[in-house]
């Protein structure tokens, strides 16, 4: 299978400071990886590995292109020129351009961002492929993929045929974070940067921001005084409630 | 040419808020379902001028579908179209999104129409801001505003089978209750969860007892099960792991990160304790009380100590 792993394609949320009036300052914030983006990592080379065919990295925007280097994907296209988006389609636009250009691909792997939780999806209906969101394994069994997924309380194995977008949530942080080594040597291996130009793609936000606000002040009913009095008061109020 | 709005849904949740936030647009309002003939009948109900219904077989996901019904929606020309965030119904917007070349907006909590400009309203950076945005485009949306009950005095609203659609090429091999999903703490009534502000292993016990006392359940915070291992992996609540809806949920030390959160979004009653008054988790929570848990969970003991707790039938 021809497997591209999808990396650092958004800013992180923490990254925007909230000022008192509601403004928001990204503070010249770059693109990051997402804390998904070491699954999809793992999870597309593993795939690549077990159908002995290969992982291409594909990444967007500023930041540090070479991340998916260092945990063992070999070659990576990126589009340095590309902007954040605040329309989740038109990211999922700019990737999928990415990913035709990179050509013959089987499966699209990438992180299932809670903060975009429109791009993986949308990425799938711009390339016309089926997507299976919120993977936590995949295997490649002939030809096809299966993966396991969460649904509520319930885990599920589907088997999908190609191509097909799977987008994979972390369970828990990385672990195995690449030593000064993997470092070094990603530093060796090959970025293809390719202009939007050539990807023949001009991106456009459709969607435009108004106002930003801060939301209203917190809901939670706030019990004050000694920890006897706040807690005489919250049990008489869940009583009054009838949770307890 | 009076505004048409879509919902698709792989099942009811949030089907009542969706249908009433597209009311307010003035137009015409489908529900195109996907799934088994429970889920579209419950549909029926919710009040949408069209229910469109593609029925799904044990086996195949509703993902599988999402190509299809985007052709069915596509035609129609809507305006807005909004599903919630649950993996099929994503998959089910991601496709029409891109038939109907909508623009894609997450956390979506209102949406509006000025003249042939479509006003959204969404949380953004984690819940830490809300925003108003316009599109000249249609307009696709996550939702995860309030749900609404069906309207209760309008009879159902006929059923449209889709016949002939083809599905794409996925199956469902097996679906299992998750590992250790004990009824314990899925079915819970109560649970008290604890995050990062518990500073020992040891102290793991002052919750147990609180748990005891009140009749609940443990859960954790990620970083309780994951990193320090203190509590088991399947009392994890939060996105990729358990999504509970207790009646009374009790979060103790645990900051409010979006992730846990969604664990407990259904849930009834969520009470907080926590030291920091800006922690994230008393904008969600509905009671709160800011202190120290080492002296709030005794204090919580004491008060509690006359009273035994029962259970309601």
């Amino acid at each position: 299978m021809k497997v591209v792993v999808v990396y650092k394609w958004a800013r992180d949320p923490e990254d925007a400071a909230v000022r008192s009036d509601g403004s928001v300052d990204w503070r010249g914030a770059r693109m990051t990886p997402g804390e998904d983006d070491h699954v999809a990592v793992t999870l597309g080379l593993a795939l690549a590995a077990g159908s002995a065919g290969n992982a291409v990295g594909v990444t967007i925007g500023d930041g540090d292109a070479t991340w998916g280097l260092a945990r063992g994907v070999e070659q990576v296209v990126a589009v340095p020129d590309a902007p954040s988006l605040a329309d989740n389609g038109a990211t999922a636009d700019l990737l999928a351009a990415v990913i035709r250009w990179v050509g013959q691909v089987d499966v699209a792997v990438i992180g299932d961002a809670e903060a975009y939780a429109g791009v993986p999806a949308a990425l799938a209906g711009a390339l016309g492929w089926p997507a299976m969101l919120g993977v936590s394994t995949a295997t490649a069994v002939g030809g096809r993929v299966v993966a396991t997924r969460r649904m509520g309380d319930r885990e599920q194995v589907v088997s999908l045929a190609l191509p097909a977008v799977l987008a994979v949530a972390a369970a828990s942080a990385e672990k195995q974070v690449p030593g000064m080594k993997e470092v070094l040597a990603a530093r060796k291996r090959p970025i293809s940067a390719v202009p939007m130009a050539d990807l023949g793609i001009q991106p456009r936000d459709r969607l435009q921001s108004r106002s930003t606000d801060v939301p209203e002040v917190g809901s939670a009913h706030i019990f004050d005084g000694s920890a006897a009095s706040a807690t005489g008061q919250l049990l008489a109020t869940l009583r009054e409630d009838g949770v307890l | 040419m009076s505004v048409q709005s879509w919902v698709l849904a792989a099942d009811v949740r949030r089907l009542g808020g969706m249908v009433r936030a597209l009311r307010g647009l003035g137009g015409g309002v489908t529900v195109g379902v996907v799934g088994p003939r429970s889920v579209v009948e419950a549909a029926a109900a919710a009040g949408a001028d069209r229910v469109i219904w593609i029925n799904v077989a044990d086996d195949v996901p509703a993902e599988a579908y999402a190509s299809a019904l985007a052709a069915t929606v596509s035609a129609a020309k809507p305006r807005v179209v909004l599903a919630t965030t649950t993996p099929p119904d994503r998959a089910l917007l991601g496709a029409a999104a891109a038939a109907v070349g909508a623009v894609v907006v997450p956390g979506v909590f209102g949406i509006s129409l000025e003249g042939e400009t479509v006003v959204v309203e969404r949380t953004d950076l984690g819940g830490r801001v809300v925003e108003t945005l316009q599109s000249g485009a249609p307009v696709a949306g996550l939702y995860i505003g309030e749900d609404t009950p069906f309207p209760g005095d309008v009879p159902p609203t006929p059923i449209e089978r889709l016949e002939n659609s083809r599905p794409a090429d996925i199956r469902i091999e097996k679906t299992e209750p998750v590992i250790g999903a004990r009824g314990g703490l899925r079915d819970a009534e109560r649970v008290v969860a604890v995050g990062r502000g518990l500073k020992a292993k040891e102290d793991l016990a002052l919750v147990e007892d609180l748990a005891e006392t009140l009749g609940a359940e443990i859960g954790c915070s990620m970083p309780i099960a994951d990193d320090f291992g203190w509590v088991p992996k399947e009392r994890y609540i939060g996105r990729s792991g358990q999504h509970i809806s207790p009646r009374l949920y009790v979060a103790i030390g645990i900051s409010g990160a979006p992730q846990h959160l969604e664990g407990v979004r259904d849930a009834k009653v969520v009470v907080a304790i926590n030291a920091d008054p800006e922690a994230r988790i008393f904008r969600r929570a509905d009671y709160g009380i800011v202190g120290d848990l080492y002296e709030v969970i005794p204090a919580l003991q004491a008060a509690l100590g006359q009273v035994t707790v029962k259970d309601h039938a």
